[in-house]
């Protein structure tokens, strides 16, 4: 399925078949299987099943019930094919023969395919969404109808754009149904000129509106023009709503092409076409007053749901027609997000695609891994995801620019020189560079999926660090080495095994994190999981400790020896402010831990065992991936259990991990002061979740309390 | 008096009977109840795959007659783990809160472990948090999250009990 090419010309209708039954051909014929039916229905009792070799129980369950909607997908709900439903009617061009609401029923049917592409892009099948507009799926009969026939054709570019990018990132995930386009016209001739079709549209409107303006304060007409419609009180309203439409598609067009230019060189041009996007769709929000107002007769129902912004139902969709296309399970109506909704969607959309090209393309590993973690807080969508991941990760290099030996390299604290070592040819080296990318569209994934992938990813990091552990051995053994270049190829070994250490806790860590985030962890099991991040975090400072201690020694041996040499020194000693930051982590864990294990042990109603197994099942379960990568080592269930049974509130440590964590906290905020992001306010509330802020000083007012 | 459908049901603890799947003649009650409650269209073929291979899983829940409650399971080999699976729980409205489904599914369990099942899992809306709530209490933990997993785009956990190893036969 994944090998299948993409992109299919229609061929849905072979021939226009008759309104109301399929014709028979030269090699079929038509039998009525009624009465064998029949005689089946009287054959079997109540609860008899037919056995078979290849039918049992469990393929029964996916028998369909034939005529149930639910199930049916062959059920013929209105039109049996697109041709019989433009026969009927059901998509006219032009829309109305009144030009005012043909120009209407055109801005609701843009209106329409917005809140239809959100729906998309939000998880729904193509077929269901965009390519229920029955306009779309036959293109080029609306050549006669500028407007539609533009509009159409930048939709329809824009999709195949888009599906391009998520295809490409191949990491679909769960969302598998959005790259799903079996079938529908997403290729078309000439719409690589859609641009041009659309700037002619834009041109034309401009000057209608500049016409209507003109004789509205009565100065001499510029030149002889049609009117966009005929009634002349709207005509500037509808060319003002049709105008930020049109432009808003070819900005947001322009958006994709420029995001798409390798090695992030189009980022800047995008970042222009965002905010014009952004102008735009204010100024979209900003037509819905005059459009609703423009005609006497006023639409049912809640405004707020409506997927135009006129209120009224778009003509010319119908999203049963396609059921036979879309996904391979029986259909289901979805519900088309409101106009309103798609809005917000795309504002949000734009806002994510914006950081995406806001971001430096920092060589430094560490600084994009923190940016990527930081971006994915927003919870941006699959597109946004998409191209952030296609940004980072071209040709098998960073940014299609840095290759990842060197990517690493630098990471490792090496000296530049060794970038280019043939040691990178090495098998083992290799991988490594694979994982890096690979961990990079992890972490560009939903958080559900990539909390499972980085579980899982925990394995590789073990296993390339015990093959690279081996290779070193196997090489060099214990004796050092006399000749240059067997020096610096142990040299890239040792930083590069420490930096794989330190990379794997990192993981480690970001895996339990995630768990907050997405709510596994119920309070009950909270003291577990700081204890075990407790664990991760000092193993994790320790290698990051190491780690900066000989990226130091890399800097010295480079020469950068500085002036003042007792300051330098004094640098020396001071523990590094990222190690510092990782410290007051370890404080607030272990002060969490516990003061949780002190209110279960004191507290009879918070220690509520289960009917059906015990604490220690949950901790096996939770931490498996884990413990089978024995990351940390020596870690189990317990060495938990001693860690934490004796933990008592008239403990007066534990006052002081809190205290300690602050005091730590603002002699690191000093050295973080161009980097908010690092602020003590943070600390707390990417710890505890909503245990956060508050718990530490609470729990202090809160004993006292119980005494 | 007649009990409204929307009003609590006046009911003492001892009435309500459980029962454990007993032929054909429950398969309508069962289906009538989930077809209630549920918005998943199952045809009956879906029913009688897990009644009738694993009519000892399936518990009803009767109150004066009348039923109130079902739990529909399943169990089997699982990339080597012999695993419970729990299909569907169900209690009418004006009788939850009373631990009926709690009960339902309490027995169903203790029918897995006894069969051999080394673990039991089901999946539940992230947003379902009385299910969360019963399952918590009875030892599941949320195992992991399913993005978009239901059609309307809610989430949802996979929740599994993991059953310590049996103990040693002294």
């Amino acid at each position: 399925m994944a090998d299948k090419p993409v992109y299919e010309e229609a061929s849905i209708d072979g021939q226009p078949p008759k309104l109301a039954s399929i014709p028979a051909s030269d090699t079929t014929v038509w039998a009525d299987a009624s009465p064998l039916l029949q005689a089946a229905c009287a054959g079997l009792r109540d609860g008899e099943l037919i056995h078979g070799d290849n039918f049992n129980l469990f393929a029964a369950m996916s028998a369909l019930e034939i005529m149930d909607p639910k199930m049916d997908s062959g059920i013929v709900c209105t039109y049996y094919s697109i041709d019989e439903a433009i026969e009927n009617g059901a998509a006219p061009i032009p829309i109305s023969l009144d030009s005012t609401i043909d120009v209407r029923c055109t801005i609701d049917i843009m209106d329409h395919l917005l809140a239809c592409e959100a729906a998309w892009h939000k998880g729904h099948s193509l077929a269901q969404t965009v390519f229920s507009c029955i306009y779309l799926l036959r293109l080029d009969r609306t050549a006669p109808h500028a407007l539609l026939h533009s509009y159409c054709r930048i939709i329809r570019a824009t999709c195949k754009a888009v599906v391009s990018v998520v295809s490409d990132a191949r990491t679909h995930e769960e969302e598998d149904l959005f790259t799903m386009t079996y079938g529908l016209p997403l290729n078309g001739d000439g719409d690589d000129k859609c641009l041009s079709i659309l700037n002619a549209v834009e041109e034309t409107i401009s000057r209608q509106l500049r016409a209507c303006k003109a004789t509205s304060s009565k100065r001499r007409l510029p030149e002889d023009l049609e009117p966009l419609q005929s009634n002349s009180n709207l005509e500037e309203g509808f060319c003002k709503a049709l105008l930020c439409r049109l432009r808003f598609r070819k900005h947001f067009f322009h958006v994709l092409s420029c995001m798409k230019r390798p090695q992030g060189r189009g980022l800047e041009s995008a970042r222009k076409h965002i905010a014009s996007c952004l102008t735009e769709l204010e100024s979209i929000l900003e037509s819905a007053d005059f459009l609703r107002s423009c005609f006497d007769e006023s639409c049912e129902g809640d405004i707020d749901d409506k997927t135009t912004a006129s209120g009224f139902e778009p003509i010319g969709f119908d999203a049963m027609l396609n059921s036979r296309l879309s996904a391979p399970t029986p259909p289901r109506a979805i519900k088309i997000l409101s106009w309103k909704k798609a809005v917000e969607y795309f504002v949000k959309l734009l806002h994510d695609l914006d950081v995406i090209c806001s971001y430096s393309l920092d060589p430094h590993l560490e600084s994009l891994l923190r940016f990527v973690v930081q971006f994915q807080k927003s919870q941006p969508d699959l597109v946004a995801r998409s191209h952030l991941q296609l940004l980072l990760v071209q040709d098998g290099k960073l940014y299609g620019r840095d290759p990842f030996f060197a990517v690493i390299n630098k990471a490792a604290a090496l000296p530049e020189a060794t970038k280019n070592h043939d040691i990178q040819k090495n098998e083992s080296f290799l991988q490594l560079g694979m994982l890096v990318m690979n961990l990079l569209k992890i972490l560009c994934t939903n958080a559900a999926w990539q909390r499972r992938k980085l579980g899982k990813f925990l394995q590789d990091w073990r296993v390339i660090y015990v093959q690279l552990e081996l290779a070193f051995r196997n090489e060099y053994g214990e004796v050092s080495s006399s000749s240059n270049d067997e020096n610096t190829c142990m040299k890239i070994f040792q930083h590069i095994l420490l930096w794989v250490e330190e990379q794997t806790y990192w993981i480690a860590f970001r895996f339990l994190i995630l768990g907050f985030e997405l709510e596994l962890y119920s309070t009950g099991e909270y003291c577990m999981v700081y204890w075990y991040l407790y664990a991760v975090l000092i193993k994790l400072t320790e290698k990051t400790h190491l780690m900066m201690a000989v990226s130091h020694d890399t800097a010295k041996r480079k020469g950068k020896k500085k002036k003042d040499s007792s300051k330098d020194l004094a640098r020396e000693s001071r523990i590094p402010p990222a190690v510092l930051f990782l410290q007051c982590y370890i404080c607030l864990a272990e002060g969490l831990t516990m003061m949780l294990a002190a209110l279960r042990n004191e507290i009879p109603v918070f220690h509520s065992p289960s009917p059906f197994n015990t604490e220690h099942e949950k901790f096996v379960q939770h931490f498996e991936l884990l413990q089978r990568a024995c990351i940390p080592d020596h870690v189990s269930y317990p060495s938990y259990k001693e860690s934490t049974t004796h933990a008592r509130f008239s403990t007066l440590a534990m006052y002081n991990y809190f205290k300690d964590a602050q005091r730590i906290a603002k002699e690191v905020k000093s050295s973080f002061s161009n980097d908010p992001e690092r602020a003590f306010s943070t600390l707390f509330s990417r710890l505890g979740g909503r245990w956060g802020r508050n718990v530490p000083f609470g729990w202090i007012h809160f004993s006292s309390y119980l005494k | 008096m007649e009990v409204k459908p929307e009003e609590k049901a006046e009911i003492e603890e001892p009435e309500i009977e459980y029962v454990s799947y007993g032929g054909e003649h429950h398969l309508p009650l069962i289906m009538n109840l989930v077809d209630q409650e549920l918005s998943e269209p199952y045809s009956i073929f879906t029913y009688r795959y897990f009644v009738y291979l694993w009519p000892q899983l399936s518990f009803l829940a009767f109150h004066k007659g009348k039923c109130v409650g079902t739990v529909v399971c399943k169990m089997g080999e699982h990339r080597n783990t012999f695993r419970g699976y729990i299909a569907m729980l169900v209690v009418i409205k004006p009788y939850r809160g009373r631990g009926i489904a709690t009960e339902l599914v309490t027995r169903s369990i203790r029918m897995m472990m006894e069969s051999g099942c080394e673990e039991v899992t089901l999946e539940a809306e992230v947003t379902n948090k009385g299910a969360l709530a019963l399952y918590g209490r009875l030892g599941f933990i949320r195992a992991k999250r399913l993005f978009h997993y239901y059609l309307n785009g809610v989430d949802a956990f996979r929740l599994k009990l993991l059953f310590p190893p049996p103990r040693q036969v002294l």
